[in-house]
């Protein structure tokens, strides 16, 4: 969807073309006498215990390993922080390090919800202006990590348009035709331009159909409410910051234009009520099992001779001539 | 040209008294095993009749062998590539543990365990597979001698193409008539229970031809059990693995001739080696059906001419072999006398199991009580034996009569000839007559004669040298080996992998 008459631009971040990542993994080494034994026994299974480590790591891409402080920043930030390019669901970070000094900068990164909880005016400040969505720890974080982050913002801060200012998602109103398109990309109708997965999969929806939709993530029905609004809506979607969505996401953005419909459908149904996950599941178990009958009725028709004997209907052919 | 050695078999019918010695002797080796008790690696048909399992010949039912369809190449008939996977849970050609027999014991304990009561105890039949009581019903020679039976006789596969006068004649008392068949694992050149197996289990031995199964490999497909049309692979339910005749390998690899062999009272069994064209397998059984018979002839080279010896020499098949095929009775009953005919050839597999026909009783009429039988001489002719030629044609012939009534005619030339020569009531020109007729000379009737009658055990089993410490060089380096000789951890067949 591109429409030629745009309003305002909001500006949110876009997520960069995904470096390079390279796992790595390490057995730890024996911490003691006792424990050595049963490392020696694990070295025996290494391979084997490598082999599926690897595997669980790139199935659950853990999002710790960015290689650097950008790539870690567009991994855990950009969904709610930019820098100069207005506030998401957190401050703008421009400049950030001049309203605070360094080290209580570092102390929230390492534990916000300590600070806030700690009754600091600045952090409750910043908590409110928020709405009360505390910032999570950043996953992974250590001092060293953090001070090379408020490096990159400083840095970024200086330029005149930092990479980090994000997209431009569109304020036009939300058309019928958005909200049908936001419909069908969240029914997996309409795919993805980039590939990623339908949300259907995952999120269930109020009138979802048939066997309702994923149970894995929440109910979207009331999620522009619960996010507040267009603005972090779409800065969410942007780049997904949940551990289940950002692997699944990162590879597979989504684009302005399929943001601005999904918006505009989340956008609508604000008003309806979430589906009753129950019945879902229950219809769900029911057409499973009515399936299994099915299928077992099928599979009996396809192989009803498994029990048809040559010798015993020769025997009957035989003895029903006698009798008749 | 590719040659190969292949340990084949001569079964000569008209001597077989229908004992089953040979199957109690396999039996008692090989098969008194739990999950083993139905199977017959060698068993003894009476035919007419619907043999074991019932009705096997009939592909209809079983979807054994190779099928022919039109130009194109041979094609298994039971299952595929495709068709294994929707038949994961059930192979549909498979015959039922009814169609094999339920296997039972009695119970011998209760005539001496059972309480003091006012009847005699007696010794029930217990299934071996269930341990349940059982009302017996089948068995693997469950019509032994019944020619003629509506149930067994009447459905042989092998009627088909007979009159229904002569199937009436095949029922009726003083004119029904059996012989009997017995039948091992043929060793077939194109075998399809080694092309069925999707794990790759079958393999057909490189120096002997024998086709075994690898207890370790085999995964309970029982693709073989369906694909062989002769129904001679078996599924041990015990182990979850297919076993099969295996020609008594050990026993052969000493010298010694198969159980069965051995054992055979009617001294019916001959047993040799034969060399064979390899490459042209594949051209054989692709030949239309009344081609098949001299196709599989042409596949076996003559082990006297030099130049095939050479050649043998140079594929790798040690002298001892060779001399050994030049003793081999089978190669005089199949190639120089071509009396013994493969079964069922129209499966394809290229048997290497030869019978040579049966001679069968007169034709009798039956009038007003009396039975008379239409004969002119001595001997009746072979259109006139009771067990009609078409009928033989079907089971040995591929349907074709043809080389059935060859080897039928030179059986019955012989017999002409050693009546002259011992008896005298039959002059010497009438015999040189049939001899003439038949395509047999007097040297040759009287080798017949001599092999057939006054064979000895040298004679009949010419065992080639199997040189198993070359043989086993070519899996497995013997050096390696050195340190680790003995018997090792060897361990029977389990279910799973």
């Amino acid at each position: 969807m591109d429409t030629p008459e745009r309003g305002r631009k909001l500006s949110v971040f876009s997520p960069a073309s995904p470096q390079s990542k390279r796992i790595r993994l390490f057995l730890p080494a024996p911490m003691t006498k006792g424990l050595s034994r049963a490392f020696r026994f694990l070295e025996i299974l290494q391979p084997g215990l490598l082999a599926i480590c690897l595997g669980a790591a790139t199935v659950s891409q853990i999002p710790v390993l960015g290689q650097d402080t950008p790539d870690y920043f567009r991994q855990n930030c950009i969904s709610c922080h930019t820098i100069g390019g207005g506030r998401l669901t957190g401050p703008d970070l421009k400049d950030v390090s001049k309203r605070q000094s360094r080290e209580w900068l570092v102390d929230f990164m390492m534990n916000p919800r300590a600070v806030i909880d700690s009754g600091d005016d600045y952090a409750r400040k910043i908590f409110e202006e928020s709405r009360n969505v505390p910032m999570p720890t950043p996953p992974g974080i250590t001092k060293d990590r953090a001070e090379k982050l408020l490096d990159l913002i400083e840095a970024e801060s200086l330029l005149e348009e930092s990479q980090f200012r994000g997209m431009q998602i569109s304020t036009a109103p939300f058309t019928d035709a958005d909200r049908l398109s936001g419909r069908n990309i969240f029914l997996g109708v309409q795919r993805l331009q980039a590939g990623g997965t339908a949300c259907i999969s995952c999120h269930s929806m109020h009138d979802a159909p048939a066997l309702g939709g994923g149970q894995l993530g929440p109910d979207l029905t009331n999620v522009y409410e619960r996010l507040k609004g267009r603005a972090a809506l779409s800065a969410w979607l942007v780049a997904p910051g949940t551990a289940t969505m950002q692997p699944i996401f990162r590879n597979h953005p989504l684009s302005s234009e399929e943001i601005n419909s999904l918006a505009a459908y989340f956008e609508s149904t604000t008003a309806e009520r979430p589906a009753n996950s129950s019945t879902g599941r229950v219809a769900f178990l029911l057409s499973g099992l009515a399936g299994a009958v099915l299928g077992v009725f099928f599979l009996d028709a396809i192989w009803n001779r498994r029990f048809h004997s040559v010798r015993r209907s020769l025997v009957e052919a035989n003895t029903s001539r006698g009798e008749s | 040209m590719n040659i190969r050695s292949q340990v084949s078999m001569v079964f000569h019918l008209d001597k077989c008294i229908g004992c089953h010695t040979c199957s109690i002797a396999c039996k008692n080796i090989w098969t008194d095993r739990k999950g083993a008790e139905y199977m017959w690696w060698n068993n003894v048909e009476t035919k007419p009749g619907t043999g074991y399992p019932t009705k096997w010949e009939d592909q209809e039912q079983y979807h054994g062998g190779w099928e022919k369809n039109g130009d194109q190449p041979i094609n298994i008939k039971s299952t595929g590539k495709a068709r294994v996977v929707p038949n994961i849970f059930h192979n549909p050609y498979m015959p039922s543990m009814d169609d094999y027999y339920e296997p039972w014991t009695y119970d011998y304990q209760n005539l001496f365990n059972a309480k003091e009561g006012s009847d005699q105890p007696v010794a029930k039949p217990i299934s071996m597979i269930t341990g349940e009581d059982i009302a017996v019903e089948a068995g693997p020679n469950w019509d032994d001698d019944l020619g003629g039976s509506e149930i067994y006789a009447a459905n042989d596969p092998n009627l088909d193409g007979l009159s229904e006068q002569q199937r009436l004649q095949l029922s009726s008392v003083e004119r029904l008539v059996f012989f009997y068949l017995p039948r091992i694992c043929n060793h077939c050149l194109n075998p399809c229970c080694v092309a069925s197996c999707p794990s790759g289990a079958l393999y057909k031995r490189g120096e002997d031809g024998i086709v075994l199964i690898d207890q370790k490999k085999c995964r309970a497909w029982r693709s073989c059990v369906a694909a062989c049309p002769y129904k001679k692979t078996y599924f041990n339910w015990f182990t979850g693995k297919s076993e099969k005749c295996i020609l008594c390998f050990p026993r052969l690899e000493t010298g010694q001739a198969p159980a069965c062999f051995h054992s055979c009272v009617g001294r019916i069994r001959y047993l040799g080696v034969l060399l064979y064209d390899a490459d042209r397998l594949e051209e054989v059984a692709n030949l239309p059906d009344e081609e098949l018979v001299e196709g599989h002839r042409s596949l076996i080279l003559n082990p006297h001419d030099p130049e095939i010896v050479r050649k043998a020499q140079s594929a790798g098949i040690p002298d001892g072999v060779i001399e050994s095929a030049q003793q081999s009775p089978v190669y005089k009953f199949v190639m120089d006398w071509k009396i013994a005919l493969p079964p069922h050839i129209e499966y394809r597999t290229l048997p290497m199991l030869f019978y040579v026909p049966p001679m069968s009783p007169v034709m009798a009429d039956f009038e007003q009580g009396l039975a008379s039988h239409q004969m002119e001489g001595l001997f009746h002719g072979i259109d006139q034996s009771r067990v009609p030629m078409k009928y033989f044609a079907n089971l040995f012939g591929g349907g074709h009569e043809g080389v059935v009534r060859y080897a039928m005619g030179k059986q019955l030339a012989v017999r002409w000839h050693r009546r002259a020569e011992t008896v005298g009531d039959v002059d010497r020109a009438t015999a040189d007559k049939f001899l003439r007729e038949a395509d047999c000379t007097i040297e040759e009737a009287e080798a017949i004669y001599k092999l057939t009658s006054l064979c000895t055990f040298e004679e009949r089993f010419v065992i080639p040298p199997m040189y198993r410490e070359e043989a086993i060089e070519m899996i497995r380096e013997p050096h390696e080996q050195r340190a680790e000789a003995g018997f090792g951890f060897v361990g029977g067949p389990r279910r799973g992998l």
